[in-house]
């Protein structure tokens, strides 16, 4: 087995620690159960009762959190964008697009860490909020607070604030604050004035000037003289406050390191100390001033935490590992997966390792959508996630959705319709069948049988139909007629809905008085055998009618016909799966009813032969 | 397996946090032995030494008891759920040498059907894919498996496949549906010709695999021979898609084996040992998208692992047993006080 980095989390379970028990375990569609138990079965367990609880557990309950709710949908919309991204798209156009979705991404973190500032948050980016809390939202706030204070230089934090600013790299911010204390106090007037010049004129690589590197490194290099000469003047030795700036600025390490809860960490210090002593750092060199700030800020005294490893292999560009320090440190797949998409998006898996590419990336999508169909309504987002997994994406997607509760019916019919426009016809069959059963367990028919054209599954359209047709014999009446109506080319599904749909047609038919028609179509339903045997009784029983009605209805052939099916019927002749012609011979009010048919029969055929021979024809 | 192209040491297969999000008291008076979630997540049911069923609505982080099953006459060992097409059915097996098929009818759960066939204490019950119908395959301590076939109208045909294991079975875990040949225009009203297999372990230290032949009858296909010591579980893992089939066997003798078979190839099943504990395996489950196993031991534990890359299996992540308040990713050895 190869190394682990190190040892795999333990979860404890409180439960009664009995070195007897055991832990006995299953899971859930997305979660896992676990509850103690002894597997070594004996009929008599031992007198101690056991723990009564089962606990239900789960692996990303982030996707719960109401904050992180808004940060999923949002980045959702940017992840489906960022897939359609035109693949013709080359060069700088196609770079524009993905820094505009890089962009993207970081404002919607940043809503989304603003908003957890409103509120309190459980442990995800604890460390992040720290630094916003204090770098933007707070800062803002003192800002805000001290401007607006009666007597802004004499407020408790003015030099707090001027400070940090300086930290933050916030010069013309930090200049306005001196100039409130320089007007207001003679003594010191001059000295703000004078370091409050060096904060203006300290040269910054500003975008857009034709000014090089080594121009503004010369440039630098005089000005960082100038602070120093000041320093070694004694210009600000009467005010600590100003000569503590200027050593920051001046990029002195144990005047930073003296600033340490302003800075509140490492990366913050790192930034501030570049910037004040090697501000045309090159990327290439930014590993090693990371590893020594991370060193000087912690001295010692405390170790590196994940956050931490997760920026050292930032800045040291090893894609690989950020990832990796990621997933371990991050209680959710959403950050990791993101970015990772990005990144291969981008073309940057591929180049720094030819070993994974973008697996890694359908790995982690995976992962995250996985955990998004825990959520009762996110689960939507996830389908999206899935569809752009082209190795294992649509098994996931199959074996994930089916495990929705399809707790009412438009849930029913969201999941369907994307099953459907996937072509995921198992699943729809599957789901389809479920919903059936239960309208048929709840006698809702008509529901059933839409179930089961939607399906496409004949043989449970059949198993409706029979309930319907059986319904209709005990109750003289259809229920749902409007569907049955309506059926149109679903019909053909099964023969026995064909039936269904037919029979229902004749019944309209008569009830429109288009007897002739109404009498042919009944009579074809026997002789094409779309009728059950089973039905041929009750079909007999309504040509009744038709047969005693004034004008002759049924021809001379017609009704030999019939008469053909009604001595089939009755014949005894053995039908097989057909019990229920044997047994007409012995019930009573049958040999009644066939009675009166062959009369009715009877009489219908010599009416209709006088008629069809006389001189006006049939 | 997808899995399997990931780095050495790639993320995820590392480090898994997990945290309890519902405590569901059963109130059961002795020993669980089994708790099962229904195919949604929605409902729990649960069995114990104390000869009860008990079936929990879990919604929302919730727990209303709604039923509470008596009829078996000794400790019940297993439950499970059969597929929500069916409508809410329960399966139970115990020490009573019962199987008894529970169904929730108009709001409230009744037993449907009982089956006495086994001279043993029955140990497992597992239903087939839904694709086949309505079908409870059961291993016994007489070392029989039955398998129970719905047919309608509340009758259920019953076929025995009698010394399936010597000694004893211990647990029983069908295939996963494999639609054959090309689904496009089957015939309306027509059931495709499902090749149906399952798996068993038993007290003769095997697995074996079973296939219906043409005929209806079940035949012994496979001997799957790695353990020494009696197979207390075993698990064929869900489908995804790719042509290798897995089953996930655990031992008295401590060792989880991972078998797979290449389908293309035919019939042959390879071991890979998974991890060697130091004492009997009772319990091993696969997660619904098949890429993660649970394996629970002897000592307290259920470890989750991951397949990686080179097809060696990790440890991703230890739930354990402990006293005191619950926490997270807390390092072994540390236990928070109440």
């Amino acid at each position: 087995m190869e190394e682990l980095d190190g040892e795999p989390t333990v979860t404890l379970i409180p439960g009664v620690n009995s070195s007897k028990k055991q832990m006995c375990f299953d899971w859930g569609p997305g979660e896992m159960l676990v509850c103690e138990t002894s597997f070594n079965k004996k009929e008599k367990s031992e007198t101690v009762p056991g723990c009564p609880f089962i606990y239900i557990i789960r692996k990303d309950v982030d996707v719960y959190s109401q904050i992180l709710r808004k940060l999923f949908n949002e980045s959702h919309g940017i992840f489906v964008g960022l897939q359609r991204i035109e693949e013709e798209l080359t060069g700088k156009s196609r770079k524009a697009q993905l820094v505009r979705v890089s962009k993207n991404y970081r404002s919607v973190i940043r809503a989304c860490m603003e908003e957890m500032h409103q509120v309190a948050t459980g442990p995800l980016l604890l460390h992040l909020l720290d630094w916003v809390r204090l770098h933007v939202c707070e800062v803002d706030n003192l800002l805000a607070d001290v401007l607006g204070s009666e007597n802004p230089r004499k407020h408790e934090s003015f030099w707090k604030l001027v400070t940090i600013l300086v930290l933050q790299g916030r010069l013309d911010e930090a200049r306005q604050m001196l100039s409130k204390e320089a007007d207001s106090s003679p003594t010191s007037a001059g000295m703000c004035r004078i370091l409050g010049d060096l904060m203006r004129t300290m040269p910054v690589l500003s975008p857009g000037t034709t000014q090089t590197l080594t121009e503004l490194e010369l440039k630098w290099q005089h000005w960082h003289e100038e602070c120093e000469r000041h320093l070694q003047d004694g210009t600000f030795a009467s005010s600590p406050h100003l000569e503590s700036l200027c050593k920051i600025m001046l990029g002195d390490e144990a005047a930073l390191l003296e600033q340490k809860e302003l800075l509140n960490n490492w990366y913050h210090f790192l930034v501030t100390r570049l910037l004040y002593s090697h501000p045309t750092v090159k990327p290439i060199d930014l590993h090693f001033y990371a590893q020594s700030s991370l060193d000087l800020f912690l001295g010692g005294e405390s170790s590196p935490e994940p956050l931490d490893n997760i920026l050292m292999a930032a800045f040291e560009f090893d894609i690989h590992q950020v990832i990796k320090e990621c997933s371990i440190a991050l209680s959710n797949w959403w950050f990791v997966a993101h970015l990772t998409d990005l990144l291969d998006h981008c073309k940057l898996l591929q180049s720094h390792n030819l070993y994974f590419g973008s697996n890694m990336r359908e790995f982690l999508l995976l992962e995250y959508a996985s955990g998004l169909f825990a959520h009762h309504s996110l689960w939507q987002l996830g389908v999206d996630y899935f569809d752009y997994c082209p190795e294992l994406g649509r098994v996931s997607l199959e074996l994930h959705i089916e495990r929705i509760p399809l707790s009412t019916e438009q849930k029913a019919l969201k999941v369907l319709r994307i099953c459907e426009q996937r072509q995921m016809t198992e699943q729809v069959r599957s789901i389809c069948k479920i919903l059936a059963m239960k309208a048929v367990r709840n006698n809702r028919l008509g529901s059933a049988l839409s179930w089961s054209i939607r399906a496409k599954d004949a043989a449970f359209a059949t198993l409706v139909s029979d309930r319907f047709l059986r319904d209709y014999c005990e109750r003289g009446c259809f229920s749902d007629l409007d569907l049955i109506d309506n059926l149109g080319p679903a019909m053909m599904l099964s023969d026995r809905l064909t039936f269904l749909g037919k029979y229902r047609e004749f019944h309209r038919l008569y009830g429109e008085k288009r007897f002739v028609d109404a009498a042919s179509l009944l009579l074809s339903l026997m002789t094409s055998q779309i009728a059950p045997r089973s039905f041929w009784m009750t079909l007999l029983t309504d040509a009744l009618p038709l047969l005693e009605q004034k004008q002759v209805i049924f021809s001379a052939e017609q009704t030999y016909e019939l008469m053909r099916c009604l001595e089939d019927l009755t014949s005894g002749r053995p039908v097989h799966g057909e019990p229920d012609a044997q047994r007409l011979q012995d019930d009573d009010i049958e040999t009644t009813k066939v009675e009166m048919l062959r009369l009715a029969l009877a009489r219908n055929l010599a009416r209709a032969i006088i008629k069809e021979g006389s001189l006006e024809g049939s | 397996m997808f899995v399997e192209r990931l780095p050495d040491e790639g993320p995820g297969d590392q480090h898994t946090e997990v945290s309890v999000i519902n405590t569901v008291d059963t109130s059961h008076e002795d020993m669980i032995h089994d708790a099962q979630m229904d195919y949604y997540g929605t409902r729990l049911a649960t069995c114990s030494s104390d000869r009860s069923v008990k079936i929990f609505d879990v919604r929302n982080g919730g727990q209303i008891l709604i039923a509470d099953l008596r009829g078996h006459e000794g400790p019940v060992w297993q439950v499970a759920w059969a597929h929500p097409m069916y409508g809410n059915i329960l399966a139970s097996c115990s020490y009573d040498r019962k199987v008894i098929i529970w169904k929730e009818e108009n709001g409230t759960w009744e037993k449907t059907h009982e089956h006495t066939g086994h001279d043993s204490s029955v140990n497992s019950v597992c239903w087939a894919p839904h694709d086949y119908g309505l079908i409870l395959a059961c291993g016994s301590s007489d070392g029989a498996i039955s398998l129970l076939t719905y047919t309608g109208e509340g009758q259920w045909e019953v076929k025995k496949i009698n010394n399936a294991h010597t000694i004893g079975c211990n647990a029983v875990s069908w295939a996963p549906a494999v639609v054959p040949g090309s689904l496009i225009d089957q015939p309306s009203g027509q059931k495709p010709n499902y090749i149906k297999k399952f798996a068993s372990g038993g007290c003769d230290n095997l697995v074996k695999l079973w296939k219906e032949e043409e005929d209806g009858q079940w035949k012994e296909e496979q001997k799957l021979e790695a353990h020494s010591d009696w197979v207390r579980d075993v698990a064929w893992a869900p489908s995804i898609g790719l042509p290798t089939s897995t089953i996930a066997s655990c031992s008295q003798d401590g060792r989880v084996f991972i078998w797979t078979c290449d389908d293309a190839s035919g019939n042959t099943w390879s071991p890979k040992l998974l991890h060697k504990f130091n004492d009997v395996v009772w319990h091993v489950s696969w997660s619904i998208t098949a890429n993660i196993l649970a394996v629970s031991g002897g000592d307290n534990k259920v470890t989750l692992w991951k397949e990686s890359v080179d097809g060696q299996w990790v440890c991703i992540s230890d739930v354990n047993k402990g006293q005191g308040s619950v926490s997270t990713s807390v390092t072994e050895g540390q236990q928070n006080e109440q």
